[in-house]
């Protein structure tokens, strides 16, 4: 939103000081709209798609443990399988490393699954 | 009074309660500083730990929180007391004790390395503070899955037009599993799909509800119309108690309901629980909306529909029952739990929630703003009551909200079933979840005693013959305030827990130690009150008739009730005592925040 435009149609205050404080509480108006429309976004979002993002993440996270069990040979120099497949896939598992190790090394109460959450009982 | 009139009320509670009392807790007494690394920064592990932008965390929270409390308890306490004492208990709960146990439960968590609440209970009360929590949250679940059985089983009988949408739910929540995590379809067609044929399936209703009324008729006469069991019930003939009949049909019912619950609990959480509750979550969030907007709006649209019908205030005592007593305090602020204040939102915000927080200024907005949100909703169902007082508490409800919805041009018929329709939805999805957390609690607890319980399938019929036994004692409304007693001592836990680590960190801890000592006090008082009715109430009528079932259930409510009160004893006294050592000890010197990468 430029000074000039209007936000009464046909009506221009282009130039004028009247003009430019239209155009600056447009531009104003337009942030904050766009702000309120990518929260009210998000807001849906943690209400809906997120719990099942979070779930494939889970899923994605046991696959990835039993994947790096299968590789662990490889990384610490004892080829347990044969090192041509485990080889091709360490690129892919080297940069997950710290996180899995962080995830698999923290101790767990077993009410802390996301499954046991009891949504607002 | 009017709906206009209260929903003001409502929108004022939660502006100044965030602004001018929440903000200055977390800017004078918490000291959040958005500079200090949060758990989820220092920690993130992909899964558990994993920074979020708040204002989805905002919706995760507030989803996560909100279902069939808040309407539950607005729904018996205004029945009780009127609604007057039950919008003042639901302002002044969430203005000064609700919102600082939700934050609080985060801020805790936060500051203590992303640990739950029943860890840092180990490591600043005892160590046994820790088994008591575990011990709670198991009764917690049994009273409350018992508790949301009875209410639905008795709803679903008496209201045949909800069969059709509840079969619909069900059957789109699986297809909606399959069709994400199989078949890999987009959320919003799947979604568009799923939650469409449900909502048409709801509308049906009232279409369809003669073809169930038959069906219910026809199970009946298996019996020749003879009753199965019957049992007193203190809460018939306007509270007065009489004589009430568990017929087959009813039965049927309770038993498709335990096997809806059997599923949910035994199968992966993807398959069944989880599409079920979101399929659910659209048509309750569909319904409040509607609700909560058309209560707004009734008063200029359709003023019929938005004056108050029940009575402001009904009695500091009410009878229920022949010998039962409902004192106002303390029975009131256990009554309406979730709305107000509620245990389990500290328990999950501690352990859920926490651990993704990004920044710490987000806490409040996350989880002050949350259980404000939840007030609102708490709020709705008191409105929706108050309106439509018609019949039993639940149909006063259905009716009230129905009128709401029926602001919008949808037909009083189809708006009502909708409304039926989204309290049984909010409560079936809840309890099995409930089963499913039960079971795995039976089995973590007593796996290594009893070995069989470890099979899912054994602790979940366990778990639901447990829970069957306790609702054929007929008596919902005491089992709704044992479960809110358990609730808000798991509150007034919360809040000792955060008062001690206040005082062990040299902060002031006003703002939850007082609310935690009233709470205390109050839910310790509504056990003995809950374990009195119990007994004079049910137990020693129902003996007095020779009905062996209902004995045993409300005998087996009264042990419940009597262990709660000796497990809060313990931990109140160890908390009590965890306090004193650390009030004596002088503060530490401020440690420098921890720069975020």
């Amino acid at each position: 939103m430029h000074a000039g435009e209007t936000i009464i149609p046909g009506v221009s205050f282009a130039g004028s000081l009247r003009g430019r404080a239209v155009a600056m509480l447009n531009r104003v108006f337009a942030e904050r709209f766009a702000r309120l429309r990518e929260a009210l976004a998000r807001f849906m979002y943690g209400m809906t798609g997120f719990e099942f993002a979070r779930h494939a993440v889970e899923m994605r996270h046991e696959m990835e443990t039993v994947f790096m069990v299968v590789t662990m040979g490889d990384l610490i120099g004892i080829p347990v399988l044969p090192p041509v497949y485990s080889l091709r896939l360490l690129p892919y598992v080297v940069p997950e490393i710290a996180t899995w190790k962080r995830n698999l090394a923290r101790r767990k109460e077993f009410w802390e699954k996301e499954e046991y959450d009891l949504h607002g009982v | 009074m009017n709906t206009l009139l209260a929903v003001i009320i409502g929108m004022l509670t939660v502006y100044l309660t965030y602004t001018r009392y929440a903000r200055r807790i977390d800017r004078n007494v918490i000291q959040s500083d958005p500079k200090r690394a949060t758990p989820a920064t220092l920690y993130m592990d992909g899964v558990d730990f994993m920074p979020t932008n708040k204002n989805i965390l905002f919706g995760y929270h507030f989803k996560s929180i909100a279902a069939a409390g808040p309407i539950v308890g607005a729904i018996v306490a205004a029945n009780l007391w009127g609604w007057l004492p039950a919008i003042i208990w639901l302002v002044l709960g969430v203005s000064f004790i609700g919102w600082a146990s939700d934050y609080s439960g985060i801020v805790i968590s936060i500051r203590n390395d992303g640990n739950s609440l029943s860890a840092i209970a180990h490591r600043l009360v005892s160590p046994r503070s820790r088994t008591i929590l575990f011990m709670f949250i198991f009764f917690y679940l049994l009273v409350g899955a018992s508790a949301f059985v009875g209410i639905m089983a008795n709803v679903m009988e008496s209201q045949p037009r909800t069969h059709l949408g509840i079969i619909l739910l069900t059957a789109m929540g699986l297809l909606l599993g399959q069709m994400l995590y199989r078949w890999r379809t987009g959320l919003v067609g799947a979604t568009v799909l799923t939650v469409g044929v449900t909502l048409l399936g709801i509308l049906a209703g009232p279409w369809t509800e003669g073809i169930f009324k038959s069906f219910n008729a026809g199970l009946n006469a298996i019996s020749g119309g003879t009753p199965l069991v019957t049992y007193f019930d203190p809460t018939l003939a306007n509270f007065k108690g009489a004589d009430a009949q568990i017929m087959p049909s009813l039965l049927f019912w309770a038993i498709a309901i335990c096997v809806f619950c059997y599923a949910g609990s035994v199968l992966p959480i993807w398959r069944m629980a989880q599409p079920v509750v979101y399929v659910g979550f659209w048509i309750s969030a569909l319904s409040i909306v509607l609700g909560l907007v058309g209560a707004a709006l009734a008063t200029f649209i359709k003023p019929e529909v938005a004056q108050f019908v029940l009575p402001a205030f009904k009695g500091w005592n009410p009878q229920l029952g022949p010998a039962g007593i409902m004192p106002l305090w303390p029975m009131l602020f256990v009554t309406i739990a979730c709305g107000a204040i509620s245990g389990w939102h500290a328990l999950f915000g501690s352990v859920g929630t926490a651990r993704q927080i990004e920044n710490e200024a987000d806490m409040l907005p996350v989880g002050g703003g949350s259980m404000l949100c939840e007030f609102l909703l708490g709020l709705l169902a008191l409105l929706a009551v108050a309106v439509g007082s018609k019949g039993a508490p639940v149909g006063a409800f259905a009716t009230g909200l129905g009128g709401f919805i029926s602001v919008w041009g949808v037909p009083l018929q189809y708006a009502t079933s909708l409304a039926f329709a989204a309290f049984i939805v909010i409560v079936l999805v809840v309890t099995q979840l409930l089963f499913r957390v039960m079971r795995v609690t039976l089995s973590e607890w007593l796996g290594d005693v009893i070995p069989p319980v470890r099979s899912q399938h054994v602790s979940s019929f366990v778990c639901i013959a447990l829970a069957i036994l306790v609702v054929m004692t007929g008596t919902w409304i005491y089992l709704w305030q044992l479960l809110g007693g358990a609730n808000q001592l798991m509150a007034a836990l919360a809040l000792l827990l955060v008062t001690v680590w206040l005082a062990s960190v040299g902060k002031s801890w006003y703002y939850a130690g007082l609310p935690a000592v009233f709470m205390y006090v109050t839910t310790i008082a509504s056990l003995l009150v809950t374990s009195y009715n119990l007994y004079f109430n049910v137990y020693q009528i129902n003996l007095a008739a020779g009905r062996v079932v209902p004995v045993i259930g409300s005998g087996l409510m009264v042990m419940v009730a009597l262990l709660l009160i000796v497990a809060a004893l313990f931990i109140g006294f160890d908390g009590w005592r965890a306090f004193l050592r650390y009030r004596r000890r002088p503060a530490p010197a401020p440690t420098p925040a921890t720069a975020r990468a």
